[in-house]
C-alpha cells in the first residue's frame, strides 16, 4: 500500500478527533480514535486481544484451507470432466443460492456448537467462490495453447499440468482472494452464532455491553487482520504471474 | 526427412457441411508443398488433420509409409498466430518443443537456434517483450527443434508486415535447407507459395478439392523480380482464376480489368 492511500483514513481520524475534543460531537457511540488506540492498548496488554485475534485467525486459516482445497478440488473436476460437470454442477449452483446464515441452525444441528460447525460454516463461505473461480478458469482456457500443447506430443496429464495449470493460475489467486474474504465475513457469523472468544465474540460482547470502542477496535483488527492476509496472498502470486501482459505490470 | 502422404482425405462435420472432398496431396522427402486458396476452401482444416487436431471423416493421412490417426512426434507446427506460452520465457518455450530430447541436447539446441534466429540474448525474456515477428521467429524454432520429419505452415507470415514477411521467409528457408523437413504450408498469398513452394496445391471452395497441382521449377535462390517468377505467379493466378470460374454461375463472374485476373 502507498503513502496515499493513508490519506482518507488518516485526515477522517483527526477530524473526527478535534470534532469530539471541540465539544462538536459526542464521543459515547462514536468513540474518537485516541480513545480507540486506549482501549486497544489496554486489550493487547491484558492478553486479551491475542486470544480474540488467535481464535479467530485459527478459524478462518482452517476454514479457508478445507474450503480453498475443496473447492479447487471440485473445480478441476467438473472443470476436466463434461459428464461430472452435467451430474455435479447444478446441484452445486442450487447449494450456492441458499443464503449462507441459513445454514447456521442445520449446522449446529449436525456438528454441534462448537469449532466444527464454524469451521464448516467458513469453508462453506470460502468454497464457492473458489469452486466457481477454478471451473470458469479452466472453462476458459485458450483452445489454442492447448492444441500447442498436444501437437508438441504432451499428454492428457501434461497438458493439464503445463498448459491449463498454469493459464488458470491468475484466476484461480483471485478466487482465493474472494473466497478469504468471503472467510471473514463467514468467520463473524460463526462467533455470533455462539462463542467465547474471537473477534466476532468482541463486537457481540461490545453491543451487549454497550461498548462502542471495543466493538471499534474488533472491525479495526478485522480490516487490519484481512488487509495483511489478502496482501500476503497477492504476495504469493507475484512471482508466479510475473508473465502476465497486464496493465498493472506495464505500471 | 520424411514422405507426407494425403489419401481420399475427406471432412464432414457433425452437421452435414463438407469441408473437404478426396483430398489427394503427396509431399516427398524434403519438398516443399504450398496449398493455395481462397477463404472456406478447407485449407486450415487440411493442415489441421495432418496435424492430428482433427479427424478425417474418409481417406488416410501417412507420415513415412505409417498411417496416422492424431498427433504424431514427427510431425510439427508453426500456426497463424505464434501461440507462444506466456507463462514460459523465451528460451523454455523454444525448448516446450523438444520433449522428446533430453535436457542437455534440448538445452543445446535452444542455445544454437535462438542464435540461429537472430535472438541471442532474448532467452531470459517474457513472449509479451517480442514484435509480432519476433514471437513468430520463436515460434519457428519451437517447431523445428525436434527435427521433426514433417513441418505444418498455417499461414503463419499473413499477420506480418511486407519487411518481417521477406525476412521471415528466408528464416524459414535457410532452416529448411539446413533440416531438410518435408514442409506442407496453407497460404493465401502466391507471391509466397512461389517464393517458397516447390510443388503448389490450388485449391477450390465449397467443398474443399483439389483443383491442379503445380510445379514450381525455379531456381533457388528465386528472384522475385525475374521474368520467370511473374511468368509463374501468372500462371498460378489464371489457374486459381479457372478454378473460380467452374464453381460461379456465368453472371457471377470475378471482375477485372479487360482481359486481366482479379488477382493481380
Amino acid at each position: 500500500m502507498k503513502p496515499i492511500g493513508f490519506i482518507i483514513p488518516v485526515v477522517l481520524g483527526i477530524a473526527w478527533e478535534v470534532a469530539v475534543a471541540s465539544g462538536l460531537a459526542a464521543g459515547r457511540l462514536m468513540p474518537p480514535p485516541s480513545y480507540l488506540l486506549h482501549s486497544a492498548a489496554a486489550l493487547a496488554k491484558s492478553g486479551e486481544l491475542w486470544t480474540h485475534v488467535s481464535a479467530t485467525m485459527t478459524r478462518i486459516g482452517l476454514g479457508f484451507l478445507f474450503g480453498a482445497a475443496a473447492g479447487t478440488a471440485m473445480g478441476v473436476l467438473t472443470g476436466a470432466s463434461g459428464f461430472l460437470r452435467q451430474l455435479l454442477d447444478p446441484s452445486i449452483q442450487a447449494l450456492r443460492a441458499i443464503p449462507s446464515l441459513a445454514w447456521v441452525p442445520l449446522f449446529i444441528l449436525w456438528l454441534g456448537i462448537f469449532e466444527t460447525s464454524k469451521l464448516a460454516l467458513i469453508a462453506m463461505g470460502v468454497f464457492f467462490p473458489v469452486y466457481l473461480g477454478v471451473l470458469s478458469a479452466i472453462q476458459g482456457v485458450d483452445r489454442k495453447l492447448v492444441e500447442v500443447g498436444r501437437v508438441f506430443g504432451l499428454t492428457t496429464m501434461g497438458i493439464a499440468l503445463r498448459i491449463t495449470g498454469p493459464a488458470i493460475l491468475p484466476a484461480w489467486i483471485a478466487a482465493l482472494r474472494t473466497g478469504l474474504g468471503l472467510g471473514f465475513m463467514f468467520v463473524v457469523a460463526a462467533e455470533l452464532m455462539g462463542a467465547s472468544e474471537g473477534l466476532g465474540y468482541l463486537l457481540l460482547d461490545g453491543q451487549q455491553m454497550g461498548r462502542a470502542d471495543s466493538i471499534l477496535v474488533a472491525m479495526i483488527v478485522f480490516a487490519l487482520l484481512g488487509k495483511a492476509c489478502d496482501s500476503i496472498l497477492v504476495a504469493i502470486g507475484v512471482p508466479l504471474l510475473r508473465w502476465q501482459d497486464t496493465v498493472r505490470a506495464r505500471l | 526427412m520424411t514422405q507426407l502422404s494425403i489419401s481420399h482425405v475427406g471432412k464432414t462435420y457433425a452437421d452435414g457441411t463438407e469441408a473437404l472432398r478426396d483430398i489427394q496431396v503427396r509431399a516427398n522427402e524434403g519438398e516443399i508443398v504450398a496449398i493455395l486458396g481462397g477463404s472456406g476452401c478447407g485449407k486450415t482444416t487440411l493442415l489441421r488433420l495432418v496435424a492430428g487436431l482433427d479427424t478425417p471423416t474418409a481417406g488416410t493421412i501417412a507420415v513415412g509409409g505409417e498411417s496416422i490417426a492424431g498427433t504424431h512426434p514427427a510431425i510439427s507446427a508453426v500456426f497463424q498466430e505464434p501461440r507462444l506460452l506466456p507463462w514460459l520465457k523465451v528460451g523454455a518455450n523454444i525448448a516446450f518443443g523438444g520433449q522428446q530430447l533430453d535436457a542437455i541436447e534440448r538445452q543445446r539446441r535452444t542455445d544454437a537456434l535462438i542464435e540461429r534466429i537472430g535472438l541471442s540474448g532474448y532467452a531470459g525474456r517474457w513472449p509479451r517483450d517480442l514484435s509480432g515477428g519476433q514471437a513468430q521467429r520463436v515460434a519457428i524454432a519451437r517447431a523445428l527443434i525436434g527435427h521433426p520429419g514433417v513441418l505444418l505452415l498455417d499461414e503463419p507470415f499473413s499477420a506480418l508486415d511486407p519487411f518481417t514477411r521477406a525476412s521471415l521467409h528466408q528464416l524459414v528457408l535457410g532452416l529448411w535447407a539446413e533440416l531438410k523437413p518435408t514442409i506442407l504450408m496453407v497460404t493465401h498469398d502466391v507471391d509466397e507459395a512461389v517464393t517458397l513452394a516447390d510443388r503448389i496445391v490450388v485449391m477450390k471452395p465449397r467443398p474443399g478439392r483439389v483443383h491442379e497441382i503445380m510445379t514450381v521449377d525455379l531456381p533457388r535462390p528465386r528472384d522475385k523480380l525475374s521474368s520467370a517468377f511473374e511468368m509463374m505467379k501468372r500462371r498460378v493466378l489464371r489457374t486459381i482464376d479457372r478454378s473460380l470460374e467452374q464453381e460461379q454461375p456465368p453472371t457471377a463472374r470475378p471482375i477485372g480489368p479487360s482481359g486481366t485476373s482479379p488477382w493481380l
